[in-house]
């Protein structure tokens, strides 16, 4: 190999990676970081990009290098120089890959092992999935739709599952894990700003799935203290409205006076006619039979495929707001 | 087994057929597929063996106990049709000792015993199934005892239609002292299935 | 059509007339067997649970899984599968080969069982691109559905339906049986050998394809709803879904079963059939690679196969190997499925590597560049494959300790993986490189499977996972490693084979043309994935965040683009197929063996068995052979 051509491999080589690199730079890859492990997450992502426009650089150029240099002409016929090989070469490519992908390895255990450390006093909240809704449960056992946390402070989740396996991930705190029934999986997060994030349901759990969403609110740590103090209502409006939120059924009906838009069950604002139709008593029972007992009727056009779980879940009290909520708001 | 040779039968030289074989290892195609065959046979098992661990060990069966309260396994009457597989696997490698040593009346007998004890066994086993006292649906420990067990009830099965084949053809006067493969490939394949039983029954009934 | 010219030593049988046609394998004998076997399957559960006291008698999914097995097997007794070793073991005659089975003399040959590895091979090859274009048509669909927000042309079910049959489609009736189809058609001939070592064995195993497929397809349409529950059908999800979806479960047994037993094949003829000379260390790398992959199948496939019996047991027989409730262990199925499932991505790729290195030799006119590295990588590759699987669990909430070592050897890959890459550029180096088709979608996998590749190493960083997993940035790597992997290298493999296949050239313009719209249309569609995959956009989900409308609106269009192209490839497949130039026998002046013979080659390969004398890949050694004809035979080892 002459040093001319080695040095326009090297042009090219560059060339390659300084494209790569402004890909990887100006286009906005990773969401906004919302937590300490975020942080950490992106370091070994920027880490490991870095090795790979290495990598691909090289190979690009010497593809390019040779599709431009060693084309054969339309009647050559000859054959190129018989080489079998070069040990020196081989091992050269066989110990650099290796050398690169340890220290990869390297910096993710230790990342791992750092993000999985919870500190000593950290708040616990429970976590549990069901087919098609989150349940976000505190210390002080009040549980909720939505997951409100402090900043700055670890938070420990116990993710389990009451049906299927779910998973749990909020892309700001980039942290995830399954929600496995029969399991407790857990999950440490440090959210460092305030601010609200998706949370979605990551791993395939039935026909709901894809609205199996919610939200985190991360607030201030005093913020934080006051909402639990106060119980968790952050605002007013119908205590029937709180029910429908906790219990996710957004997720899976629509319902305009609680702004929810599922698509998985009936359309709840048609709740009267669907009454009449079902022909199963006075509007209030059945609703309250849906609720409880899913399976009793399903709707022309659907499946089974309510939980079976709100009867035992739901206590009276809050099942009469929910059923009253329902009733009223419904056309 | 079909293999490429035994479509040449008459005659490899005749024109315009295939060009002779040539064979490359000195073990033959259909052996080493009866091999191959077993191996992943074995895998096939430890992918019953692998839910049994997870279910035992992993997951710590339940409510710790294995097997949990209430289950009776009948380690007496299995042990019993254990011996009598080991057994067959003895008279199988007499029928196919004797057809080695040209010995047909030896053959057919070993065949015949082999195919009794095997039918035995089978039958044991469907009686164990109706008189245990639990069915599929009752807790993992269930699950696995009747898939491991039934996994390899369906290969004695298998084994028996085999088996059933060869002494057919026994007693219509093939194999001889120079072709005796089936015989072998055939026994090969229940040696397996009896050697597999051995280590489900040590790990379904005893630990 | 090709037609391949048999002379018959006997007679073949005489044509059976009247009734006895009834009797003879094939479609007429089908037409009966079929639902005699579907009526034994009703009839055998009924008379089973009536005896045995089980309520109720008559159990739907008990019945549709035994009706799985029962009515393909009458299929395959009709098509005359079994004839041969039916009459084998009930001890009379078996007819002697009249070589009938061999050879195809008309398209009616095809629809047969045909003992001819050729035939086989291509039967393999057309049935594949088949299931290629429906599930692609299936991915079209989906792809409609999410150019927009909200749903518009299926509701979820539907949905996961068809991204579950897309998938699986795509794995188990394209990919792993295309590679296994151009193997079969290959292999023989670059052993130097008349045909595989048990022909019916690779005749039955070919059919159990489509009826594989077609349950796949049936499933979707059964009443009350198709297999949902994505490709690698997690328990306990999958044990809860609708009835189609013990269509999917038993419908990958018999692709399944298919694939060993064509690995069994492959194995034994790459260890008995071998030519004289030909030793492991002078075989083509096409055949190495076959080699390890029937090795990784015959060692892995029967794991998925516990696996789905397992969720069908959990089903039908309300058996609790992964519920909770009943003290099973929920991750136990993902552990079986992936000791599976991710060996089978190197099934999905190693025959490509086979292929890539033929194809790169022979276009660049040199050696391999450290053959016996490549081999060695291959088989580096088998052992390492075995020790990554729990990659695919890293978020799942499996034993801790596991995920570190797990990440490390799925980064220990990039390794072996790394030597063939750096090997094909440098065979490339000083070469004489000649841009026919096959070699362009050789340089497009070079490039675009590392880009998969080093997607994958992403993956492999268990921190980069937790982010990523379960997002279109899985999706992204996915279709980078196999359509920019291993769809590349089908495509390269079908090109360069094309000639020897049905003697006739393709249309090297249109073959240009397929490969340009192909790979802009391919990195237009799967590029941007990895982006929205890191925003936060999860995978199997038919609506989404008004954020990603643009960007996935992008994506089907370009999508839409891809699938055209693949109109240039059919076109181009059936106009030459019928109309092309006839080809020479060796139009790309190789040396491996399948060359030295005519296009197509004679009915049984080789008029006589070639000597092995050196290296497939000597281009440029002046006077090197691998291969002389006419030389006096040893005489046959005999096998027994
Ligand atoms: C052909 C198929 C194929 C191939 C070859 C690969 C190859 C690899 N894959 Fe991939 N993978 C899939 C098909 C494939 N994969 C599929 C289908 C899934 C999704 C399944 C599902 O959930 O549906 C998946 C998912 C998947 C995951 C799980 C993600 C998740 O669900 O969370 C992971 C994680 O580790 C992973 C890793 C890897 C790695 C490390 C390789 C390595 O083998 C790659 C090695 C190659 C290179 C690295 C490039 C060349 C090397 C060099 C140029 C040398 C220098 C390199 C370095 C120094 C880095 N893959
Ligand atoms: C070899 C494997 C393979 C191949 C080739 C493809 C090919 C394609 N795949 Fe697929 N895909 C997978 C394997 C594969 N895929 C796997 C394993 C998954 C995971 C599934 C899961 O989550 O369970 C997946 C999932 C998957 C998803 C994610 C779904 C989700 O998570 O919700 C998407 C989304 O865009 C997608 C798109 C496509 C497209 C557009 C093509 C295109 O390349 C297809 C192009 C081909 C054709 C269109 C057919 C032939 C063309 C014609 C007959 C001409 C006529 C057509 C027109 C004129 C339009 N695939
Ligand atoms: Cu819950 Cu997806
Ligand atoms: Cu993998």
């Amino acid at each position: 190999m002459r040093r001319g051509s080695v040095l326009q491999l090297l042009g090219i080589a560059v060339l390659a990676a300084a494209i790569a690199s402004l890909f990887a730079i100006f286009i906005g890859w990773l969401p906004d970081p919302a937590s300490e492990e975020a942080k950490r997450i992106h370091f070994v992502y920027w880490f490991t990009t870095v090795i790979c426009i290495a990598v691909f650089s090289v190979v690009a150029a010497v593809l390019a290098y040779s599709v431009v240099k060693f084309r054969a002409g339309p009647d050559d016929d000859s054959d190129g120089p018989p080489i079998h090989g070069h040990t020196k070469l081989e091992i050269v490519w066989t110990a650099i890959p290796a050398v690169l992908v340890t220290a990869i390895s390297i910096v993710s255990a230790i990342v791992l092992a750092q993000n999985g450390k919870a500190g000593a006093n950290p708040l616990v909240v429970k976590v549990t999935a069901v087919q098609f809704a989150w349940r976000f449960t505190y210390p002080n056992g009040k549980s909720f739709g939505v997951l409100t946390l402090p900043k700055g402070r670890h938070v420990k989740l116990d993710i389990t599952s009451n049906d299927v396996i779910h998973s749990f991930w909020s892309p700001e705190l980039s942290q995830k894990q399954d929600a496995v029934p029969g399991q407790h999986n857990m999950l440490v997060v440090t959210p460092s700003r305030t601010g609200t994030f998706p949370v979605i349901c990551t791993e395939l759990c039935g026909l709901g799935h894809a609205l199996m969403r919610s939200h985190v609110t991360v607030m201030t740590a005093g913020g934080f203290d006051t909402w639990l103090k106060s119980g968790g209502r952050a605002g007013g409006g119908a205590p029937g409205l709180a029910v429908f939120q906790q219990n996710g059924c957004g997720g899976c009906h629509t319902f305009k006076p609680a702004n929810a838009t599922g698509k998985v069950g009936p359309d709840l604002d048609n709740l009267k006619e669907e009454a009449a139709k079902a022909n199963r008593g006075p509007l209030d029972k059945f609703v309250e039979e849906s609720i409880v007992k899913p399976e009793a009727y399903i709707a022309p056009g659907y499946t089974d495929a309510m939980p079976h779980i709100f009867g035992s879940q739901i206590p009276p009290d809050k099942l009469k707001q929910l059923v009253q909520y329902l009733s009223r708001g419904a056309k | 087994m079909s293999t490429a040779a035994e479509a040449h039968e008459h005659g490899p030289f005749e024109h315009h057929g295939p060009p002779p074989i040539h064979y490359s290892s000195r073990v033959s195609p259909s052996v080493l597929g009866m091999f191959l065959f077993i191996a992943s046979e074995i895998m096939l098992f430890g992918s019953f063996f692998t839910v049994y661990f997870f279910d035992r060990v992993v997951n710590h069966g339940v409510g710790g106990q294995w097997p949990p309260d209430g289950f009776h396994r009948p380690v007496f009457v299995a042990g019993i049709n254990t011996l009598i597989l080991v057994t067959s696997s003895g008279t199988m490698h007499w029928a196919d000792t004797s057809i080695k040593r040209g010995n047909r009346a030896g053959m057919q007998a070993g065949l015949v015993l082999t195919l009794c004890l095997g039918l035995t066994f089978l039958l044991t086993q469907v009686i164990e199934y109706h008189r245990i006292g639990f069915n599929t649906s009752n807790s993992s420990f269930a699950a696995t005892f009747f898939g491991l067990t039934g996994l390899h009830g369906a290969h004695v099965f298998v084994g028996l239609t085999i088996l059933l084949a060869m002494t057919i053809r026994a007693f219509r006067g093939h194999f001889s002292p120079e072709h005796h493969h089936g015989v072998e490939i055939g026994g090969i394949y229940w040696h397996f299935v009896d050697v597999m039983w051995i280590v489900v029954y040590v790990t379904v009934y005893i630990i | 059509m090709t037609v391949h010219e048999v002379q018959h030593e006997h007679a073949p049988a005489p044509r059976a007339t009247g009734l006895r046609r009834l009797l003879v394998p094939g479609w007429l004998r089908i037409f009966w067997v079929t639902p005699l076997f579907f009526g034994l399957g009703l009839g055998l559960p009924v008379l089973i649970r009536w005896l045995a006291h089980w309520d109720p008698v008559w159990k739907g999914s008990v019945l549709v899984s035994v009706e799985l097995v029962t009515t393909p097997l009458g299929f395959l007794v009709g098509l005359g599968g079994f004839d041969y070793w039916v009459r084998y073991a009930s001890g009379r005659p078996t007819l002697p080969e009249d070589h009938s089975g061999h050879g195809a003399h008309s398209w009616r040959d095809y629809f047969r069982i045909n003992t001819d590895h050729k035939v086989i091979g291509i039967q393999y090859v057309v049935t594949t691109i088949f299931f290629f274009c429906v599930g692609g048509l299936l991915a079209m669909l989906f792809r409609a559905e999410l150019a927009q927000p909200g749903d518009q042309f299926f509701n979820p079910q539907t949905f996961n339906v068809l991204v579950s049959n897309h998938a699986a489609l795509m794995i188990f009736l394209f990919i792993i049986p295309a590679f296994a189809g151009l193997g079969n058609y290959v292999i023989p001939l670059m052993l130097g050998a008349a045909d595989m070592a048990f022909p019916r064995l690779n005749a039955l195993s070919f059919w159990l394809l489509p009826i594989a497929g077609l349950m796949l397809i049936v499933g979707m349409v059964t009443p009350g709803g198709g297999p949902s529950a994505g490709w690698t059908c997690y328990a306990p999800l999958c044990s809860h879904q609708p009835l189609g979806q013990v269509f999917f479960n038993m419908g990958v047994q018999w692709a399944g079963a298919s694939s060993i037993m064509t690995a069994l094949n492959f194995l034994v003829t790459i260890i008995t059939m071998r030519a004289p000379g030909m030793t492991f260390w002078r075989m083509p790398l096409l055949v190495w690679a076959n080699f390890t992959t029937s090795l990784l199948v015959v060692i892995a496939t029967p794991f998925i196969a516990g696996s789905q019996f397992f969720v069908m047991l959990d089903r039908v027989l309300h058996t609790n190997f992964f519920e909770a409730g009943g003290g099973g262990y929920v991750l136990g199925y993902q552990h079986i499925f992936w000791f599976y499932s991710h060996p089978a991505v190197y099934i999905m790729m190693l025959p490509g590597f086979g292929i890539i290195s033929e194809v790169i030799s022979v276009m660049s006119r040199k050696p391999i560049f450290g053959y016996r590295l490549m081999a060695l990588s291959l088989m580096a590759i088998l052992v390492l494959g075995f020790s990554v699987w729990a990659h695919h669990m890293f978020v799942a909430g499996m034993a801790g300790w596991l995920r570190v070592p797990m990440m490390v050897t799925s980064m220990v890959i990039a390794v072996p993986t790394g030597i063939k890459i750096f090997s094909w550029l440098a065979t490339m180096w000083e070469g004489r490189i000649h841009f026919t088709t096959p070699m362009l979608f050789a340089l497009g996998f070079l490039s675009m499977f590392v880009i998969g590749g080093l997607s994958g190493i992403y993956l492999a960083s268990v921190p980069i996972d937790i982010h990523a997993s379960d997002t279109y940035f899985i999706v992204a790597h996915i279709h980078y490693v196999l359509f920019g992997g291993s769809v590349f290298t089908i495509f390269a493999g079908i090109y360069y084979w094309f000639p020897k296949m049905t003697g006739r050239m393709y249309d090297e313009r249109l073959g240009k043309l397929h490969f340009w719209l192909t790979f802009i249309g391919f990195n237009l569609t799967f590029f941007p994935m990895h982006f929205i995959g890191l925003q936060g956009m999860p995978r199997r989900v038919a609506d989404y965040a008004d954020r990603f409308a643009d960007v996935n609106l992008f994506i089907s269009i370009a999508s839409f683009g891809l699938g055209a192209s693949t109109l240039v490839f059919l076109f181009n497949m059936v106009r030459s197929w019928a109309h092309g130039a006839p080809a020479p026998g060796n139009p790309w002046r190789a040396l491996t063996l399948e060359w030295q013979v005519s296009s197509p080659p004679p009915v049984f390969n080789f008029d006589e068995i070639p000597q092995v004398v050196g290296n497939p890949y000597e281009y440029g050694v002046p006077g090197a052979k691998h291969a002389i004809f006419g030389a006096p035979t040893p005489a046959p080892v005999p096998a027994d």
